[in-house]
Protein backbone atom coordinates (compact mmCIF):
# COMPACT_ATOMS: atom_id res chain seq x y z
CA UNK A 1 0.00 0.00 0.00
CA UNK A 2 3.11 2.04 -0.02
CA UNK A 3 2.73 2.76 -3.62
CA UNK A 4 -0.45 5.07 -2.81
CA UNK A 5 1.17 7.12 -0.50
CA UNK A 6 -1.43 7.74 1.39
CA UNK A 7 -2.04 6.33 4.76
CA UNK A 8 -5.49 6.87 5.18
CA UNK A 9 -6.44 4.97 2.19
CA UNK A 10 -3.42 1.93 3.25
CA UNK A 11 -5.04 2.01 6.91
CA UNK A 12 -8.64 1.39 5.13
CA UNK A 13 -7.87 -0.28 2.73
CA UNK A 14 -6.01 -2.97 4.80
CA UNK A 15 -8.54 -2.65 7.26
CA UNK A 16 -11.37 -3.81 4.82
CA UNK A 17 -9.00 -6.45 3.30
CA UNK A 18 -8.93 -8.16 7.06
CA UNK A 19 -12.55 -7.99 7.12
CA UNK A 20 -13.16 -9.09 3.93
CA UNK A 21 -10.58 -12.36 4.41
CA UNK A 22 -12.15 -12.85 7.96
CA UNK A 23 -15.90 -13.05 6.05
CA UNK A 24 -14.69 -15.76 3.16
CA UNK A 25 -12.18 -17.75 5.19
CA UNK A 26 -14.86 -18.26 7.96
CA UNK A 27 -15.80 -21.69 6.85
CA UNK A 28 -11.85 -22.51 7.32
CA UNK A 29 -10.83 -22.39 3.72
CA UNK A 30 -7.50 -20.36 3.17
CA UNK A 31 -6.58 -19.45 -0.18
CA UNK A 32 -3.19 -20.73 -0.90
CA UNK A 33 -1.39 -17.69 -0.24
CA UNK A 34 -3.26 -15.83 2.54
CA UNK A 35 -0.73 -12.82 1.92
CA UNK A 36 -1.17 -12.84 -1.86
CA UNK A 37 -4.91 -12.87 -1.33
CA UNK A 38 -4.48 -9.71 1.35
CA UNK A 39 -2.39 -8.26 -0.42
CA UNK A 40 -5.06 -8.14 -3.50
CA UNK A 41 -7.71 -7.20 -2.10
CA UNK A 42 -6.08 -4.19 -0.27
CA UNK A 43 -4.94 -3.12 -3.69
CA UNK A 44 -8.03 -2.81 -5.33
CA UNK A 45 -9.90 -1.27 -2.08
CA UNK A 46 -7.30 1.51 -2.31
CA UNK A 47 -7.68 1.79 -6.09
CA UNK A 48 -11.37 2.05 -6.26
CA UNK A 49 -11.11 4.57 -3.33
CA UNK A 50 -8.92 6.30 -5.10
CA UNK A 51 -10.92 6.18 -8.14
CA UNK A 52 -14.05 7.26 -5.99
CA UNK A 53 -12.24 10.32 -4.86
CA UNK A 54 -11.45 11.24 -8.25
CA UNK A 55 -14.79 10.46 -9.94
CA UNK A 56 -16.87 10.80 -6.87
CA UNK A 57 -18.63 14.32 -8.22
CA UNK A 58 -19.61 12.92 -11.75
CA UNK A 59 -20.19 9.25 -11.93
CA UNK A 60 -22.14 6.76 -9.67
CA UNK A 61 -20.30 4.64 -7.43
CA UNK A 62 -18.69 1.41 -8.90
CA UNK A 63 -19.59 -2.13 -7.97
CA UNK A 64 -17.17 -3.59 -5.39
CA UNK A 65 -14.17 -5.17 -7.06
CA UNK A 66 -13.76 -9.03 -7.56
CA UNK A 67 -11.74 -11.00 -4.98
CA UNK A 68 -8.96 -11.88 -6.91
CA UNK A 69 -8.45 -15.28 -8.71
CA UNK A 70 -5.70 -17.73 -9.00
CA UNK A 71 -4.42 -16.54 -12.09
CA UNK A 72 -4.10 -12.79 -10.45
CA UNK A 73 -1.98 -14.59 -7.86
CA UNK A 74 0.01 -16.28 -10.24
CA UNK A 75 0.70 -13.29 -11.95
CA UNK A 76 1.89 -11.53 -8.51
CA UNK A 77 5.75 -11.52 -8.71
CA UNK A 78 7.10 -13.12 -5.64
CA UNK A 79 9.19 -10.54 -4.12
CA UNK A 80 6.81 -7.56 -4.75
CA UNK A 81 5.06 -8.66 -1.94
CA UNK A 82 7.00 -8.79 0.83
CA UNK A 83 9.00 -6.16 -0.08
CA UNK A 84 5.85 -3.66 -0.35
CA UNK A 85 5.06 -4.63 3.43
CA UNK A 86 8.29 -4.27 4.69
CA UNK A 87 8.53 -0.58 2.70
CA UNK A 88 5.21 -0.02 5.02
CA UNK A 89 7.01 -1.35 7.82
CA UNK A 90 10.39 0.98 7.35
CA UNK A 91 7.96 4.20 6.87
CA UNK A 92 6.09 3.38 10.13
CA UNK A 93 9.46 2.70 11.80
CA UNK A 94 11.01 5.68 11.05
CA UNK A 95 12.98 7.71 13.29
CA UNK A 96 11.06 10.57 12.69
CA UNK A 97 7.97 8.89 14.35
CA UNK A 98 7.55 8.72 17.81
CA UNK A 99 9.48 5.89 19.61
CA UNK A 100 6.20 4.67 21.38
CA UNK A 101 3.99 5.04 18.01
CA UNK A 102 6.00 2.59 15.60
CA UNK A 103 5.18 -0.21 16.45
CA UNK A 104 1.50 0.49 16.94
CA UNK A 105 1.55 2.60 13.42
CA UNK A 106 2.96 -0.75 11.70
CA UNK A 107 -0.03 -3.27 13.54
CA UNK A 108 -2.29 -0.76 12.58
CA UNK A 109 -1.28 0.05 8.68
CA UNK A 110 0.30 -3.79 7.84
CA UNK A 111 -1.46 -5.77 10.07
CA UNK A 112 -4.88 -4.38 9.75
CA UNK A 113 -5.04 -5.01 13.95
CA UNK A 114 -8.05 -2.77 15.26
CA UNK A 115 -6.96 0.17 18.25
CA UNK A 116 -8.40 -1.89 20.42
CA UNK A 117 -6.49 -5.17 19.94
CA UNK A 118 -3.23 -3.21 19.82
CA UNK A 119 -4.00 -0.95 23.15
CA UNK A 120 -4.30 -4.50 24.44
CA UNK A 121 -1.25 -5.59 23.33
CA UNK A 122 0.41 -3.04 24.56
CA UNK A 123 -1.21 -2.64 28.08
CA UNK A 124 -2.31 0.56 27.11
CA UNK A 125 -5.66 2.16 27.44
CA UNK A 126 -7.89 2.16 24.26
CA UNK A 127 -7.85 6.46 23.58
CA UNK A 128 -4.39 6.46 24.80
CA UNK A 129 -2.86 4.53 21.87
CA UNK A 130 -5.31 6.29 19.33
CA UNK A 131 -4.18 9.62 20.13
CA UNK A 132 -0.56 8.26 19.23
CA UNK A 133 -1.90 6.70 15.88
CA UNK A 134 -3.23 10.22 14.93
CA UNK A 135 -0.18 12.04 15.92
CA UNK A 136 2.04 9.50 13.98
CA UNK A 137 0.34 9.79 10.59
CA UNK A 138 0.23 13.42 11.00
CA UNK A 139 4.30 13.58 11.88
CA UNK A 140 4.59 11.06 8.55
CA UNK A 141 2.25 13.46 6.41
CA UNK A 142 3.35 17.29 7.56
CA UNK A 143 7.61 16.03 7.81
CA UNK A 144 7.79 14.49 4.55
CA UNK A 145 8.85 10.71 5.90
CA UNK A 146 9.72 9.24 2.34
CA UNK A 147 7.55 5.91 1.31
CA UNK A 148 11.15 4.04 0.77
CA UNK A 149 12.88 1.37 2.28
CA UNK A 150 15.68 2.96 3.33
CA UNK A 151 19.71 2.23 2.44
CA UNK A 152 21.60 -0.36 4.37
CA UNK A 153 23.26 2.79 6.78
CA UNK A 154 19.97 3.65 7.89
CA UNK A 155 18.84 -0.16 8.79
CA UNK A 156 20.37 -0.36 12.62
CA UNK A 157 18.19 2.64 13.65
CA UNK A 158 15.43 1.29 12.32
CA UNK A 159 15.95 -2.28 12.80
CA UNK A 160 14.67 -2.67 16.74
CA UNK A 161 11.36 -0.98 15.96
CA UNK A 162 10.28 -3.23 12.94
CA UNK A 163 11.41 -6.23 15.40
CA UNK A 164 9.39 -5.06 18.00
CA UNK A 165 6.39 -4.67 15.83
CA UNK A 166 6.66 -7.96 14.30
CA UNK A 167 7.52 -9.85 17.72
CA UNK A 168 3.91 -8.22 18.67
CA UNK A 169 2.11 -8.95 15.62
CA UNK A 170 3.34 -12.52 15.87
CA UNK A 171 2.40 -12.53 19.72
CA UNK A 172 -1.27 -11.60 18.37
CA UNK A 173 -1.01 -14.39 15.99
CA UNK A 174 -0.14 -16.80 17.96
CA UNK A 175 -2.88 -16.37 20.78
CA UNK A 176 -5.29 -17.66 18.90
CA UNK A 177 -4.24 -21.76 18.92
CA UNK A 178 -6.93 -22.54 17.04
CA UNK A 179 -5.83 -20.33 13.69
CA UNK A 180 -9.88 -19.64 13.79
CA UNK A 181 -9.25 -15.26 14.66
CA UNK A 182 -9.65 -13.07 11.49
CA UNK A 183 -6.09 -12.33 12.27
CA UNK A 184 -4.97 -15.72 11.69
CA UNK A 185 -2.67 -15.17 8.71
CA UNK A 186 -0.48 -12.93 10.66
CA UNK A 187 1.34 -16.58 11.58
CA UNK A 188 1.81 -16.83 7.84
CA UNK A 189 2.80 -13.38 7.28
CA UNK A 190 4.92 -13.58 9.87
CA UNK A 191 6.93 -16.37 8.41
CA UNK A 192 7.36 -14.84 5.22
CA UNK A 193 8.38 -11.53 6.62
CA UNK A 194 11.13 -12.90 8.93
CA UNK A 195 12.28 -14.71 5.93
CA UNK A 196 12.95 -11.71 4.10
CA UNK A 197 13.95 -9.89 6.62
CA UNK A 198 16.76 -12.64 7.32
CA UNK A 199 17.83 -12.50 3.91
CA UNK A 200 17.93 -9.07 3.79
CA UNK A 201 20.40 -8.62 6.83
CA UNK A 202 22.15 -11.98 6.87
CA UNK A 203 24.58 -10.38 9.45
CA UNK A 204 21.96 -8.95 12.42
CA UNK A 205 21.89 -11.84 15.39
CA UNK A 206 18.33 -10.40 16.13
CA UNK A 207 17.08 -10.56 12.84
CA UNK A 208 18.03 -14.30 12.79
CA UNK A 209 16.64 -14.91 16.65
CA UNK A 210 13.29 -13.50 15.57
CA UNK A 211 12.94 -16.00 12.33
CA UNK A 212 14.18 -18.36 14.46
CA UNK A 213 11.86 -17.26 17.65
CA UNK A 214 8.33 -17.49 15.36
CA UNK A 215 9.70 -20.32 13.53
CA UNK A 216 10.03 -22.59 16.68
CA UNK A 217 6.92 -21.22 18.03
CA UNK A 218 4.71 -21.88 14.89
CA UNK A 219 6.54 -25.28 14.92
CA UNK A 220 4.60 -25.92 17.70
CA UNK A 221 0.91 -25.30 16.31
CA UNK A 222 -0.18 -28.45 15.16
CA UNK A 223 -0.39 -29.89 18.87
CA UNK A 224 -1.73 -26.82 20.41
CA UNK A 225 -5.47 -28.17 19.66
CA UNK A 226 -6.92 -31.04 21.63
CA UNK A 227 -10.39 -33.68 20.39
CA UNK A 228 -12.24 -31.09 22.03
CA UNK A 229 -10.60 -27.60 20.48
CA UNK A 230 -8.91 -26.73 23.79
CA UNK A 231 -5.41 -25.15 24.03
CA UNK A 232 -3.51 -27.91 25.47
CA UNK A 233 -0.81 -26.02 27.74
CA UNK A 234 3.22 -26.36 26.69
CA UNK A 235 4.08 -29.24 28.90
CA UNK A 236 1.60 -31.38 27.84
CA UNK A 237 2.14 -30.97 24.05
CA UNK A 238 2.93 -34.47 22.22
CA UNK A 239 6.04 -33.59 20.85
CA UNK A 240 5.47 -36.26 17.88
CA UNK A 241 3.34 -33.62 16.31
CA UNK A 242 5.53 -30.52 16.07
CA UNK A 243 6.53 -29.62 12.77
CA UNK A 244 10.28 -30.67 12.09
CA UNK A 245 10.66 -29.04 9.11
CA UNK A 246 10.23 -25.51 11.27
CA UNK A 247 12.59 -26.63 13.44
CA UNK A 248 15.18 -27.59 11.80
CA UNK A 249 14.92 -23.97 9.68
CA UNK A 250 15.30 -22.41 13.59
CA UNK A 251 17.93 -24.27 14.85
CA UNK A 252 19.89 -23.11 11.12
CA UNK A 253 18.90 -19.77 12.13
CA UNK A 254 19.86 -19.72 15.68
CA UNK A 255 23.06 -21.14 15.28
CA UNK A 256 24.32 -18.97 12.98
CA UNK A 257 22.75 -15.79 14.91
CA UNK A 258 24.83 -17.09 17.77
CA UNK A 259 28.19 -17.29 15.56
CA UNK A 260 27.35 -13.30 15.14
CA UNK A 261 27.01 -11.53 18.44
CA UNK A 262 26.31 -12.48 22.30
CA UNK A 263 22.61 -13.05 22.81
CA UNK A 264 20.46 -10.51 22.77
CA UNK A 265 16.82 -10.54 23.81
CA UNK A 266 15.31 -12.32 21.01
CA UNK A 267 17.98 -14.63 20.95
CA UNK A 268 17.37 -15.88 24.40
CA UNK A 269 13.89 -16.08 23.50
CA UNK A 270 14.55 -18.05 20.89
CA UNK A 271 16.57 -20.56 23.59
CA UNK A 272 13.45 -20.78 25.52
CA UNK A 273 11.47 -22.27 22.26
CA UNK A 274 14.50 -24.31 21.44
CA UNK A 275 14.87 -25.78 25.15
CA UNK A 276 10.96 -27.00 24.51
CA UNK A 277 11.82 -27.89 20.91
CA UNK A 278 14.34 -30.39 22.09
CA UNK A 279 12.04 -32.47 23.76
CA UNK A 280 11.61 -35.34 21.99
CA UNK A 281 8.54 -36.89 23.93
CA UNK A 282 6.28 -36.94 26.93
CA UNK A 283 8.26 -39.19 28.48
CA UNK A 284 11.40 -36.95 28.62
CA UNK A 285 11.28 -34.19 31.80
CA UNK A 286 10.24 -30.54 30.85
CA UNK A 287 12.68 -28.53 30.98
CA UNK A 288 11.48 -25.83 33.59
CA UNK A 289 15.03 -25.87 35.20
CA UNK A 290 16.36 -24.35 31.66
CA UNK A 291 13.88 -22.11 30.97
CA UNK A 292 13.81 -20.57 34.10
CA UNK A 293 18.03 -19.81 33.64
CA UNK A 294 16.81 -18.62 30.36
CA UNK A 295 14.10 -16.16 31.88
CA UNK A 296 16.45 -15.12 34.69
CA UNK A 297 18.81 -14.10 32.02
CA UNK A 298 16.18 -12.52 29.64
CA UNK A 299 15.25 -10.56 32.64
CA UNK A 300 18.38 -9.04 32.41
CA UNK A 301 18.36 -7.39 29.84
CA UNK A 302 14.32 -6.49 29.35
CA UNK A 303 12.67 -6.33 32.67
CA UNK A 304 8.79 -6.04 31.73
CA UNK A 305 5.86 -7.12 33.18
CA UNK A 306 5.27 -10.23 30.80
CA UNK A 307 8.99 -11.41 31.04
CA UNK A 308 8.08 -11.57 34.51
CA UNK A 309 4.77 -13.75 34.36
CA UNK A 310 6.43 -15.92 32.24
CA UNK A 311 9.45 -16.33 34.19
CA UNK A 312 6.95 -17.01 37.34
CA UNK A 313 5.48 -19.88 35.15
CA UNK A 314 8.81 -21.38 34.98
CA UNK A 315 9.37 -20.89 39.00
CA UNK A 316 6.25 -22.67 40.29
CA UNK A 317 7.25 -25.57 38.50
CA UNK A 318 10.81 -25.15 39.88
CA UNK A 319 10.52 -23.95 42.91
CA UNK A 320 6.56 -24.07 43.70
CA UNK A 321 3.71 -22.39 43.32
CA UNK A 322 3.92 -20.53 46.51
CA UNK A 323 7.47 -18.66 45.55
CA UNK A 324 5.75 -17.75 42.29
CA UNK A 325 3.13 -16.17 43.76
CA UNK A 326 5.50 -14.02 45.84
CA UNK A 327 6.82 -12.95 42.54
CA UNK A 328 3.60 -12.20 41.12
CA UNK A 329 2.46 -10.20 43.94
CA UNK A 330 5.37 -7.85 42.70
CA UNK A 331 3.43 -7.15 39.44
CA UNK A 332 1.63 -3.98 38.95
CA UNK A 333 -1.64 -5.55 38.55
CA UNK A 334 -3.77 -2.37 37.25
CA UNK A 335 -1.31 -1.94 34.19
CA UNK A 336 -2.18 -5.92 33.75
CA UNK A 337 -5.44 -6.11 34.33
CA UNK A 338 -6.62 -6.34 30.33
CA UNK A 339 -4.15 -9.44 30.11
CA UNK A 340 -5.48 -12.70 29.33
CA UNK A 341 -1.92 -14.44 30.26
CA UNK A 342 -1.93 -12.91 33.85
CA UNK A 343 -5.26 -13.85 35.10
CA UNK A 344 -4.93 -17.43 33.69
CA UNK A 345 -1.46 -17.35 35.35
CA UNK A 346 -2.86 -16.21 38.78
CA UNK A 347 -5.97 -18.70 38.52
CA UNK A 348 -3.06 -21.41 37.82
CA UNK A 349 -1.32 -20.45 40.69
CA UNK A 350 -4.59 -19.93 43.28
CA UNK A 351 -5.48 -23.65 42.49
CA UNK A 352 -2.36 -24.86 42.95
CA UNK A 353 -2.54 -22.89 46.69
CA UNK A 354 -5.73 -24.65 46.84
CA UNK A 355 -7.30 -21.29 47.23
CA UNK A 356 -10.17 -22.67 45.27
CA UNK A 357 -12.81 -19.54 45.48
CA UNK A 358 -9.86 -17.08 44.31
CA UNK A 359 -9.02 -19.19 41.80
CA UNK A 360 -12.54 -19.17 40.10
CA UNK A 361 -12.84 -15.72 40.27
CA UNK A 362 -9.19 -15.33 38.28
CA UNK A 363 -10.79 -18.10 35.95
CA UNK A 364 -13.59 -16.12 35.44
CA UNK A 365 -11.66 -12.40 34.89
CA UNK A 366 -9.64 -14.36 32.26
CA UNK A 367 -13.00 -15.33 30.68
CA UNK A 368 -14.58 -12.12 30.81
CA UNK A 369 -11.71 -10.40 28.61
CA UNK A 370 -13.17 -12.52 25.55
CA UNK A 371 -10.21 -15.03 24.51
CA UNK A 372 -9.72 -16.90 21.71
CA UNK A 373 -12.56 -20.34 21.65
CA UNK A 374 -9.83 -22.71 22.23
CA UNK A 375 -8.06 -20.55 24.99
CA UNK A 376 -12.16 -20.03 26.58
CA UNK A 377 -12.45 -23.80 26.31
CA UNK A 378 -9.44 -24.62 28.35
CA UNK A 379 -9.97 -22.21 31.33
CA UNK A 380 -13.64 -23.30 31.26
CA UNK A 381 -12.59 -27.11 31.65
CA UNK A 382 -10.09 -25.70 34.77
CA UNK A 383 -12.77 -23.79 35.91
CA UNK A 384 -15.11 -26.22 36.13
CA UNK A 385 -12.43 -28.56 37.45
CA UNK A 386 -11.92 -26.85 40.53
CA UNK B 1 9.41 20.27 -0.19
CA UNK B 2 10.97 22.93 2.05
CA UNK B 3 12.66 23.09 5.54
CA UNK B 4 14.49 25.26 7.75
CA UNK B 5 17.28 23.50 9.54
CA UNK B 6 17.17 25.38 12.54
CA UNK B 7 21.27 25.59 14.55
CA UNK B 8 21.35 25.06 18.30
CA UNK B 9 24.64 25.43 19.75
CA UNK B 10 26.27 27.04 22.98
CA UNK B 11 27.02 30.53 21.71
CA UNK B 12 29.73 30.60 24.57
CA UNK B 13 32.11 28.41 22.40
CA UNK B 14 32.21 31.20 19.40
CA UNK B 15 33.67 33.96 22.58
CA UNK B 16 32.15 37.44 22.27
CA UNK B 17 34.60 39.14 19.55
CA UNK B 18 33.54 39.11 16.23
CA UNK B 19 36.89 37.64 14.71
CA UNK B 20 37.61 35.51 17.13
CA UNK B 21 39.73 32.23 15.57
CA UNK B 22 36.82 29.92 16.11
CA UNK B 23 33.90 31.98 14.75
CA UNK B 24 36.26 32.91 11.92
CA UNK B 25 36.57 29.25 11.50
CA UNK B 26 33.24 27.81 11.71
CA UNK B 27 31.62 30.67 9.37
CA UNK B 28 34.51 29.56 6.57
CA UNK B 29 32.59 25.97 7.29
CA UNK B 30 29.19 27.36 6.28
CA UNK B 31 30.53 29.09 3.61
CA UNK B 32 31.61 26.13 2.23
CA UNK B 33 29.03 23.60 3.13
CA UNK B 34 26.21 26.80 1.87
CA UNK B 35 28.17 26.13 -1.54
CA UNK B 36 27.73 22.21 -1.22
CA UNK B 37 24.17 22.59 -1.31
CA UNK B 38 23.68 24.58 -4.72
CA UNK B 39 20.44 24.51 -5.66
CA UNK B 40 19.33 22.60 -2.40
CA UNK B 41 20.06 26.11 -0.68
CA UNK B 42 17.14 28.39 -0.62
CA UNK B 43 18.26 30.83 2.14
CA UNK B 44 19.18 31.37 5.49
CA UNK B 45 21.86 33.18 7.82
CA UNK B 46 24.02 33.14 10.89
CA UNK B 47 22.55 35.11 13.98
CA UNK B 48 24.32 37.45 15.92
CA UNK B 49 24.74 36.32 19.44
CA UNK B 50 21.92 36.21 22.36
CA UNK B 51 22.93 39.28 24.11
CA UNK B 52 21.88 41.18 20.97
CA UNK B 53 18.15 39.53 20.84
CA UNK B 54 14.94 41.68 21.95
CA UNK B 55 11.89 39.44 22.41
CA UNK B 56 8.11 40.96 21.99
CA UNK B 57 5.55 38.62 24.06
CA UNK B 58 2.14 38.86 24.17
CA UNK B 59 0.30 37.79 26.61
CA UNK B 60 -3.36 38.02 27.07
CA UNK B 61 -3.12 40.22 23.73
CA UNK B 62 -0.88 42.99 25.77
CA UNK B 63 2.59 42.80 23.88
CA UNK B 64 5.54 43.70 25.90
CA UNK B 65 8.84 43.90 24.90
CA UNK B 66 11.83 41.83 26.90
CA UNK B 67 15.35 41.91 26.54
CA UNK B 68 17.38 38.77 25.72
CA UNK B 69 15.93 35.81 24.06
CA UNK B 70 12.65 33.81 23.96
CA UNK B 71 14.23 31.01 25.95
CA UNK B 72 16.85 30.88 28.12
CA UNK B 73 18.51 27.61 27.74
CA UNK B 74 22.27 25.77 27.52
CA UNK B 75 22.12 25.92 23.75
CA UNK B 76 21.04 28.97 21.45
CA UNK B 77 19.28 29.28 17.59
CA UNK B 78 22.66 30.60 16.46
CA UNK B 79 21.32 30.44 12.71
CA UNK B 80 19.48 28.71 9.78
CA UNK B 81 18.91 27.39 6.45
CA UNK B 82 15.95 27.09 4.05
CA UNK B 83 16.69 24.22 1.95
CA UNK B 84 14.26 22.22 -0.62
CA UNK B 85 14.53 18.21 -0.67
CA UNK B 86 12.68 15.91 -1.89
CA UNK B 87 11.72 14.26 1.28
CA UNK B 88 12.52 14.06 5.22
CA UNK B 89 15.35 11.47 4.50
CA UNK B 90 17.34 13.78 2.06
CA UNK B 91 16.69 17.08 4.25
CA UNK B 92 18.81 14.37 7.20
CA UNK B 93 21.39 13.73 5.12
CA UNK B 94 21.49 17.08 4.46
CA UNK B 95 21.23 18.00 7.98
CA UNK B 96 23.64 15.95 9.20
CA UNK B 97 26.53 18.04 6.88
CA UNK B 98 25.59 21.45 8.99
CA UNK B 99 28.88 22.38 10.47
CA UNK B 100 29.02 22.39 13.76
CA UNK B 101 31.80 23.43 16.75
CA UNK B 102 31.34 20.77 18.40
CA UNK B 103 28.23 19.54 20.64
CA UNK B 104 24.47 21.10 19.46
CA UNK B 105 21.61 20.58 17.57
CA UNK B 106 20.30 21.10 14.12
CA UNK B 107 16.63 20.64 14.25
CA UNK B 108 14.70 20.18 10.72
CA UNK B 109 11.10 21.52 10.25
CA UNK B 110 9.00 21.63 6.73
CA UNK B 111 7.72 25.05 5.78
CA UNK B 112 4.19 25.44 5.94
CA UNK B 113 2.97 25.20 2.43
CA UNK B 114 0.71 28.06 2.12
CA UNK B 115 -1.75 27.87 -1.17
CA UNK B 116 -1.13 30.65 -3.51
Amino acid sequence: MAKFRDLDIAEEAAAEAYARAARSWRDGTLPARPDAWLYRVAERVALDMLGRRRTAARLAPEPPPPVPSAEDLALDDDRLIPDERLRLIFVCCHPAVAVEARAALTLRLVCGLTTAEIASAFLLPEPTLAQRLVRAKRKIAQAGVPFEIPGPAAWPERLDAVLSTLEVAYAKAHEDAAGASPHAGYATEILGLTRVLAELLPAEAEVLSLAALVRYAEARRPARLDADGASVPLAEQDPALWRRDLITAAEGLLIRAAALAPSGPRALQAAIQAAWCARASLAQPAPWRRVLRLYDALLSLRDDPVVRLNRAVALAEVAGPEAAWAELALLDAAALARFIPYHAVRAELLRRLDRRTEAGDAYQAALDLAPPLAERRWLARQMAAL
Amino acid sequence: MHYALLIYEDEAVYGDEPDSPALQAIIGQHMAFAGSLGAARVGGAGLAGTTSATTVRTTGGVKTVHDGPYAETKEQLGGFYLIEAPDLDSALAIARRVPLAANGAVEVRPLLEVPT
